[in-house]
């Protein structure tokens, strides 16, 4: 009965080109054998720097420009996209001392350039880097331009020749290897529009790489489906190309995006914002979807590696057919798509001051934060709000004063209150460096004399309100056994935790059994959604973040689960003890929006409902539903179709956000023990799939510990 | 009102009937199959289970009345998916009255009822009457390996599989393939022969065991001692059912993963 709904086969899963060649570049690639290119140290740009007097953005386009010229041209066996990095580091532009200076008092961005934010690719290519060029020149010829905007613009400009004269250097060098094809396609993009899918996709793989040589990272490429599409639609109307040929294309598109993993910057390796975003609808609100949309999703099948990570905008009405083709991703444990429900995140955005046509045109940054490609300068991840800690101090200090529940929630108000305020006057002091090449790609800096680093239309930040099952299970549990039954005193549970719960291993098991749970228990869900009230409320009473925008809270949690559990080094925020759901000192958080790890949950529908009761409308820096799935949940064509109605239903319920996996947690114990045996085994982290023996033990050990639901 | 001890209520159950599922999970059974997957299901009390990360409570008691407001809290969307509720076990026959309590107080969502056929006549008929669908396991037509392999007579077994096919109850026959044990032609035959004589079967699923639930046995201070070669692959053979012109299908992959996954 489902499975005729569901027409299997309507969409091909399957690639039709014959895949030997790819074949081999992917395992080359995988193996690193590229990596033998790459030059022992990168360019040092300090001494000419200091000797001509550069100041902060003549520095960043002079170390782009060199580092573009130490590239040294590198065409792999059998390769149809060119660009391999060979220079493998960003050089410093400053001293130490002199950095300190040029810094001090400010806040940095995590580790400085400007990261995780997306360009319109789409109107890059459409205009060519030559034409890039010509507005800039336009620009700084027109009157009223004050120094900094000239000295911008000719920043940009020699960017822009920098990355012209590589791609020089590397037409010449196909054309000496008698690769008069590639020559011709490289002598063309990306300085004029590209008229090709082969074109389009050699010119995005150049333009993108590139922001990397800037010392971006993080770096989205935004909806894909859409800004690519018309050179796809043309080549196959006109018969230029066959499905095939622009399958095998995309795979190798797909597989160059791989190979310089362990240079980008991240938390673990993996972490590194390679997104897509596919699906979703027109800037006229009409239906998105293509045949590249089915198309991406298949090559991925067929790549099965960690980038592009694949993010998919659907609704309630979204084709089940195209949900079931998403589900064979899942199905192959790469941890994406990713879904964002478009019926939710759309409106919340305008309701955030987002034109309704930009609204509709959100991608996602390199998790899951909302953004709109080339018009937003936002930082989305400015830091986390502990909603444990919160509730934790509320509940601590509460009880010993012996104040009422009531009063108890008034106070993890307070806190979270003061905790976003803390991030808040900390990013007020937000220094962005200059970013001229990045500039180029963002719609109005090179028009306007202005980098991107002072801002685009969209100046947001963004907060991780982390961890909101733990908290809201640790009230639930105080309201249940210390308030309404009086089954537990304060001193007791008070006691119980300032001693990690060391001879109180009865009181543990009550409140992890007996207390009610996020997921399960519709108390324990509202007081979830009465925390992300509170944090909503002080983000609101931030009118100006400093540049223009707002604060938006989120729901993910990113490595928060971790970090504040456990405590890091450098990173603000305490760690916590033994919290009142019964969590021990040091056991994680769960990951996003997802019930407590030690919760007994019956299954996804209670957790999609739970969730489902949170205002997004207020709520929208984004953060998924995590949900990992047995990978017997996925053995057969009915099981994928019941995935597709499970994802259906997350629309249906008003969710905003979700990621499934499929694990086997055999397969991951496994994979620790040999590692060498499962070096292609990749699963979901927070907000990103990485190789599982590329990751740091506590990440692995978080992954194997999650609940697995639908065996 | 009844109550009664349930050992779980899964949501998301894929392969325990059509559509989006929750399954009640019923705890406590007559039967004692040596190959049994759910250990913690056999002893109808709730007990204390260890496992790697500390002991937990297996089992519940819980009202007619609450079983049934969780359960309905998701009709809706068990309903727009095609699905419904399962009541399985151990053996939920064994709690019956139980059983029909909630039935008789869920709002129209569909039920499959997944048994052992174990149980009286009456409570049989009654329940089955109650379900839109019956699973109904078949282990062994042979009386004495029956009462070998699962500690009781199939006599009530193969009378109730008899009943259901009079009753206006759609049924499917399931078959775990136990290696050597259940998976022999002469049972498959048997199987076969009984199969094609039923109205109302829609068709026999063949489940074939792949591995032993050795951790949880011991998790409950149970042994776990089986007497077949599990290494073996089942003989998942169709040809008995397509000589009988009986609908019949092979599940793939694991069943049901046996073991607890060990945790860190």
């Amino acid at each position: 009965m489902l499975a005729t709904e569901l027409a299997p086969g309507f969409l091909t899963r399957t690639c039709s080109f014959s895949t030997a060649r790819l074949d081999s570049m992917r395992n080359r690639i995988r193996d690193g054998a590229h990596r033998i290119y790459r030059s022992a140290e990168s360019p040092d740009v300090l001494p000419e720097c200091e000797a001509e007097g550069l100041g902060w953005p003549r520095r960043v386009a002079r170390a782009f420009r060199r580092v573009c010229e130490a590239e040294t041209p590198v065409v792999l066996p059998g390769e149809r996209i060119l660009f391999t990095r060979t220079t493998p580091g960003i050089p410093p532009l400053y001293r130490d001392g002199e950095w300190k200076t040029l810094t001090g008092g400010s806040t940095l961005h995590e580790l400085g350039p400007i990261s995780n934010i997306c360009a319109d690719w789409g109107f890059v290519l459409g205009q060519g880097l030559l034409e890039r060029r010509r507005v800039a020149m336009e620009t700084a010829s027109r009157p009223g331009h004050d120094e900094r905007a000239l000295e911008f613009l000719a920043c940009a400009i020699e960017t822009i020749d920098a990355v012209l004269a590589l791609v020089d250097r590397y037409a010449e060098t196909a054309r000496k290897m008698g690769l008069t094809g590639l020559a011709a396609i490289l002598e063309k993009v990306p300085g004029r529009p590209p008229e090709t899918f082969h074109e389009a996709l050699q010119a995005l793989r150049i333009l993108h790489a590139m922001v990397w040589l800037e010392g971006h990272y993080h770096v989205g490429l935004g909806r894909f489906d859409q800004y690519m599409w018309p050179y796809l639609e043309g080549d196959l109307e006109s018969g230029r190309i066959t499905l095939a040929g622009a399958e095998e294309l995309l795979a190798e598109f797909f597989i160059s995006l791989n190979k310089d993993s362990d240079l980008y910057p991240g938390v673990q390796q993996g972490d590194n914002g390679q997104t897509i975003m596919l699906g979703g609808v027109r800037h006229d609100g009409s239906p998105a979807v293509n045949e590249l949309t089915a198309m991406a999703i298949r090559v991925a099948l067929y790549t099965n590696m960690i980038d592009p990570k694949i993010n998919l905008r659907i609704s309630a009405d979204t084709d089940l057919s195209l949900l079931g083709l998403a589900g064979e991703l899942t199905r192959n444990g790469l941890g994406f798509p990713q879904y964002s429900n478009d019926e939710v995140v759309i409106p919340a955005l305008v309701k955030h001051g987002y034109d309704l046509e930009d609204a509709r045109d959100y991608t996602v940054a390199a998790c899951w934060e909302f953004i709109i490609p080339g018009k937003g300068m936002e930082v989305v991840n400015t830091g986390a709000v502990s909603l444990p800690l919160a509730a934790d101090k509320a509940i601590r200090q509460g009880l010993s004063a012996d104040v009422g529940f009531e009063a108890i929630l008034g106070r993890a108000a307070d806190n979270i209150r003061e905790r976003v305020f803390e991030l808040a006057d900390k990013y007020r002091r937000l220094l962005l460096p200059p970013a001229p090449y990045y500039s180029v790609l963002m719609e109005g800096c090179l028009e306007n004399g202005r980098d991107l680093s002072r801002g685009l239309k969209y100046n947001n930040f963004g907060l991780h309100a982390a961890a909101s099952a733990n908290a809201a299970d640790a009230l639930a549990a105080v309201k249940r056994f210390v308030f309404d039954e009086r089954s537990v005193t304060a001193d007791e549970l008070l006691e119980a935790l300032d001693g990690n719960f060391e001879n109180h291993e009865s009181l543990r098991r009550r409140l992890t059994e007996d207390a009610p749970k996020v997921g399960n228990d519709e108390e324990a869900d509202q007081l979830m959604v009465r925390l992300f009230e509170f944090v909503a409320e002080a983000c609101e009473a931030i009118e100006d973040n400093g540049r223009g925008g707002k604060m938006r809270p989120g729901t993910g949690s990113a490595m928060y689960y971790i970090w504040l559990a456990r405590g890091e080094p450098g990173d603000a925020a305490p760690p916590i003890g033994a919290t009142a759901e019964g969590r021990k000192r040091g056991e994680f958080f769960s990951a996003n929006l997802a019930p407590s790890p030690n919760a007994a949950i019956r299954g996804p529908i209670g957790v999609l409902q739970a969730f489902s009761r949170i205002d997004y409308g207020r709520i929208c820096n984004g953060g998924p539903i995590t949900m990992e799935l047995s990978d017997l949940s996925f053995r057969d064509e009915d099981s994928i179709a019941k995935c597709a109605l499970l994802v259906r239903t997350f629309a249906q319920l008003g969710c905003q956000q979700l990621q499934l996996n499929a694990l086997n947690a055999e397969t991951l114990l496994d994979a620790k023990r040999h590692p060498e045996l499962h070096r292609n085994l990749i699963v979901r982290v927070w907000g990103w799939s990485g190789y599982f023996c590329e990751l740091a033990p506590e990440y692995q050990d978080h992954v194997v510990a999650r609940q697995l639901y639908g065996l | 009102m009844t109550s009664g001890v349930i050992h779980e209520i899964r949501e998301f159950t894929t392969h325990d009937g059509p559509g989006v599922r929750t399954t009640v999970f019923l705890k406590g059974c007559p039967l004692r199959c040596a190959w049994c997957h759910n250990p913690e299901g056999l002893s109808p009390e709730p007990q204390t289970m260890r496992t790697a990360r500390g002991e937990r409570t297996v089992g519940r008691r819980y009202t007619a009345e609450q079983v049934a407001a969780i359960l309905n809290r998701q009709a809706a969307i068990l309903r727009s998916n095609g699905g419904g509720v399962t009541f399985s076990g151990g053996e939920p026959l064994l709690q019956a009255p139980f059983v029909e309590d909630i039935i008789g107080r869920l709002s129209n969502v569909h039920v499959v009822l997944d048994t052992s056929g174990y149980a009286t006549e009456s409570r049989f008929r009654r329940v089955a009457g109650m379900s839109q669908l019956v699973y109904f396991d078949l282990k062994l037509v042979d009386r004495e390996a029956h009462i070998r392999y699962t500690g009781a007579d199939n006599a009530p077994i193969l009378a109730n599989l008899r009943a259901l096919s009079s009753m206006d109850v759609p049924f499917v026959i399931r078959v775990p393939l136990v290696p050597g044990v259940t998976d022999t032609g002469a049972n498959l035959r048997a199987i076969a022969g009984i199969a094609g004589s039923l109205a109302g079967l829609v068709r026999v699923d063949l489940l074939p065991y792949h591995r032993a639930a050795g951790g949880k046995y011991a998790g409950l201070g149970m042994e776990f001692l089986p007497s077949w070669n599990e290494a073996q692959p089942a003989n998942a053979d169709v040809e008995p059912f397509l000589a009988a012109a009986v609908p019949v299908s092979v599940a793939s992959g694991d069943i049901r993963l046996a073991r607890e996954p060990e945790r860190i």
